[in-house]
């Protein structure tokens, strides 16, 4: 049943897609409007169809049909609720089909956003191009990564349930809808630059169109990563939040991308500059998603080996080719009409800076990109193997990260076409004695070190401007000051430079233990006291848990876990954190106490303003909202570069 | 520019600020830890080895046997004052790949060397397109009726409204 009605609907979604290209392209060629309006009732046809196959699914979750293979895999009678619903996008077929359902759902929204031009050739472009990426992944479903491949029981039979470390944090439940909701959004803006391309449009028009669909996008992509970094960190029990795994860098990579596109659109818009550029990165954008699903879910990253064991890796990897060859060849076509109408008439200008910018992220995406194949790449010419890790990435981001900080500073005081030095002393005075500020008191709290030092000060400095940018807007427009791009913007990277600052503290200044201790113990860390007071377990459907009760400074007792799962047998600590504002206790039981032997493992690891990354990640996501609110526009009449009135300038 | 704003003019005040800076940042400048056995220098040195069992995870970071193996071994030679190069080259020798830090020799350098050459050339490349088309001048020069359209468009916006528009980008 859950089978056929899951299949039925994936067959619907795809013939839906292929119906509306052929429909939408026949209107095109013979000119009949009526025929390119129909885009919209196809594309509920194709949202019907995806929801009915995830309707299946999470149907065939609920009642643990095991008749369907994936169900078998993944389900398990023990599986709590809410992590039973979740269990769906634990693996490959299943999160493939929680992305057909986001982007049918986005298909659905450009078509009934754009209702009344749908007979205007861009927007059929538009449509067509996001009909074919349905085709893609519901074709995909339907053939290498089926999640309604059948499977015969044995009765009685019950399923292992999702990995233990999938079923282990609430965040689970959110975290990748989020990141898809984020990755799957930039096939809009993608849709809109081909469409671009193909009608020979390549002005200023489509931008504007799609700029907000970027936006939302970026901002779930944003809170995708951070709520992806909170997990590792609230579950992975070793103090870290970013591995550099290849996994958590395919999610780098578009938001690199992105938020490059998201700075290099404006000099487009408002000088007519980058056009060949900002087409690209958008395609980029597009095609990095598709890449990091290929190096994520095809078993490609873990071994080369693993490459012919599925289909779905060769399939991913001829999609993202098939992107870029198209993107480049539609590129490479309009070449002539992507010449740009402006120049940068100084580098020490608002352009110059998103230059900056873009060359900065445009390398950042490079060396997370080369880093993150390397050793596929190495292993495939000359056997051997090698690992490119964490330090590899930390020296390689860091000198990056801090000029980000310190163009961050400077743009955004600068006007467009060109600065002086007198202006540039004028407006940095406060934000560089801020940054000088934040320096000096990290050393009075007893930072060392020179990176992080500079971390803190390139962040006061960036801070600084930032807010000298919202003072001023809120002082000539009151809370109006604080909605609209530019000053939704200074917003988004205040939380940008508390994630950087949070970032440098934490790696910079962690201290940590590993400690055997029998009740009533005590061990020391960075000042803080743990005490072992007692343990006790827990018996749970799916798992046993050992509970350690630990006092922390004396006052409140925390109780970190040791999971053993009945069904798969794996040991999964749950670590307990005491997180403040100041620094963060992380306790994680290595290992139980048992009756040979009562003392209990216990890692300690301390480490400052881990909450402030947190803290960021919310502003930053607050920021994104604000800008999606429409700011106080400039009026289309004046000259682009034109000067804010006389009387304002000594204000 | 106000008058009470001259002192942000002054050189000496932006060079007091840099003394500052420097001054700030050599005296707190720190090492890591090389030597001695603390924790701290026994998971700065798991950080840099691969956990050979597992998936994505640094011996610093993983609860797996065979990371805890690593990590009593890395203490024990650390008790015996190795140094860390030591360390970590006693465990290369024995591992192929485990270290989480590219070769600096070798093909493996390549992952070091061509990031620099690729962020030089494409600044290199920008900065010479940028002085090619500043010496070009100009793209297209406005034509007369250009300049009479624009007129007509500004004649007509400052008649229609008093509200005076400013943006939100540029700075008062």
């Amino acid at each position: 049943m859950n089978r056929a009605l899951g299949l039925t609907g994936l067959i619907l979604a795809l013939g839906g897609s292929l119906l509306a290209i052929s429909v939408i392209l026949t209107g095109l060629k013979r000119s009949r409007p009526e025929l390119m309006r129909m885009g919209r009732a196809y594309s509920f046809v194709v949202l019907l169809g995806a929801t009915m196959a995830v309707a299946a699914m999470e149907r065939a979750f609920i009642q643990r049909d095991y008749t369907l293979k994936y169900v078998a895999e993944h389900g398990s009678s023990t599986t709590p609720a809410l992590f039973n619903v979740a269990s769906m996008w634990s693996a490959l077929e299943g999160s493939i089909l929680l992305w057909g359902l986001i982007l049918a759902g986005y298909l659905v929204v450009v078509a009934h956003k754009f209702r009344k031009r749908l007979d205007d050739s861009l927007v059929a472009w538009a449509l067509i191009t996001m009909f074919s990426v349905c085709v893609f992944f519901f074709g995909l479903m339907l053939t290498a990564a089926n999640p309604f491949r059948g499977n015969i029981p044995i009765p009685g039979f019950d399923g292992p349930g999702p990995n233990p470390l999938l079923q282990n944090h609430i965040l689970m439940a959110f975290h990748p809808p989020m990141l898809y909701l984020g990755y799957v959004g930039f096939t809009v803006p993608f849709a809109f630059a081909i469409a671009a391309l193909v009608t020979g449009r390549v002005g200023e028009g489509w931008l504007v169109e799609t700029r907000r669909w970027t936006l939302f996008a970026w901002g779930f992509l944003t809170a995708g990563i951070i709520l992806g970094a909170w997990w590792s960190y609230e579950v992975l029990g070793w103090g870290g939040y970013w591995g550099w795994d290849p996994v958590e860098n395919a999610s780098l990579l578009p938001w690199l991308t992105g938020t490059a596109y998201l700075h290099s659109v404006m000099v487009q818009e408002r000088r007519g500059m980058l056009r060949v550029w900002n087409l690209s990165l958008l395609c980029a954008t597009f095609s990095l998603t598709i890449l990091g699903t290929f190096l994520t879910r095809s078993g490609v990253v873990a071994s080369v080996h693993a490459f012919s064991a599925g289909s779905v890796g060769p399939i991913l990897l001829g999609f993202f080719a098939l992107v870029v060859a198209v993107s480049v060849g539609l590129i490479g076509l309009r070449g002539d009409q992507l010449r740009s109408v402006g120049h940068i008439d100084s580098p020490l200008s608002r352009e110059g800076a998103f230059l900056a910018n873009n060359v900065v992220f445009a390398a950042l995406a490079f060396v997370v990109l080369l880093g993150t194949v390397f050793p596929l790449v190495i292993e495939a010419t000359t056997g051997d193997t090698l690992s490119v890790g964490p330090p590899y990435f930390s020296r390689m981001t860091m000198p990056l990260g801090l000029t980000l900080l310190l163009l961050m500073a400077i743009a955004p005081v600068l006007p467009w076409r060109k600065a002086s030095g007198e202006l540039l002393r004028e407006r940095l005075w406060w934000p560089a004695w801020t940054g000088l500020a934040a320096v000096l008191l990290a050393v009075l709290l007893g930072a060392t070190g020179v990176a992080p030092l500079l971390a803190f000060g390139l962040g006061g400095f960036a801070a600084g401007s930032a807010l000298r940018q919202i003072a001023l807007a809120t002082k000539r427009l009151g809370w109006r000051g604080f909605v609209g791009r530019t000053n939704g913007g200074m917003v988004v990277h205040l939380g940008v430079i508390v994630i950087g600052v949070a970032l440098a503290a934490s790696m910079s200044f962690m201290s940590q233990g590993e400690f055997t201790l029998k009740e009533g113990e005590t061990a020391r860390v960075a000042g803080h006291t743990l005490q072992f007071l007692s343990s006790r377990t827990v018996d749970q459907p799916n798992r046993v848990e050992l509970l350690a009760r630990i006092k922390v400074d004396g006052e409140q007792v925390y109780e970190p876990k040791l999971n053993r799962y009945r069904q798969s047998g794996q040991t999964i600590p749950t670590p307990s954190v005491k997180a403040s504002l100041r620094d963060d206790i992380m306790m994680s039981i290595t290992t139980a106490p048992s009756e040979s032997d009562p003392s209990l493992g216990l890692r300690v690891i301390v480490q400052p303003m881990v909450t402030w990354l947190w803290i960021g990640g919310l502003i930053m996501v607050i920021g994104t909202v604000l800008s999606l609110f429409p700011g106080r526009r400039r009026n289309p009449l004046d000259a682009v570069s034109a000067a804010a009135p006389i009387e304002q300038v000594s204000a | 520019m106000n008058k009470r704003h001259t002192q942000r003019q002054k050189w000496w005040w932006w060079s007091l600020m840099g003394v500052i800076l420097v001054v700030l940042l050599v005296s707190a400048a720190g090492t890591s830890p090389t030597e001695g056995n603390s924790d701290d220098r026994l998971f700065a040195i798991a950080a840099q080895i691969k956990c050979v069992q597992c998936v994505g995870e640094s011996v610093a970071g993983s609860a797996a046997p065979i990371a805890i193996q690593f990590r009593s071994e890395i203490a024990s030679q650390m008790n015996q004052g190795r140094t860390n190069d030591e360390i970590l080259n006693f465990f290369a020798d024995r591992y192929e790949g485990v270290l989480l830090t590219p070769p600096s020799t070798g093909v493996g350098s390549l992952v070091w060397v061509i990031p620099v050459i690729a962020i030089a050339g494409a600044a290199l490349l920008l900065a010479e397109s940028l002085r090619v088309r500043r010496s070009r001048g100009p793209v297209q020069q406005p034509s007369p009726e250009d300049e009479a359209l624009v007129e007509v468009a500004l004649e007509a916006r400052h008649s229609e409204t008093s509200v005076t528009s400013t943006d939100t980008t540029d700075d008062p």
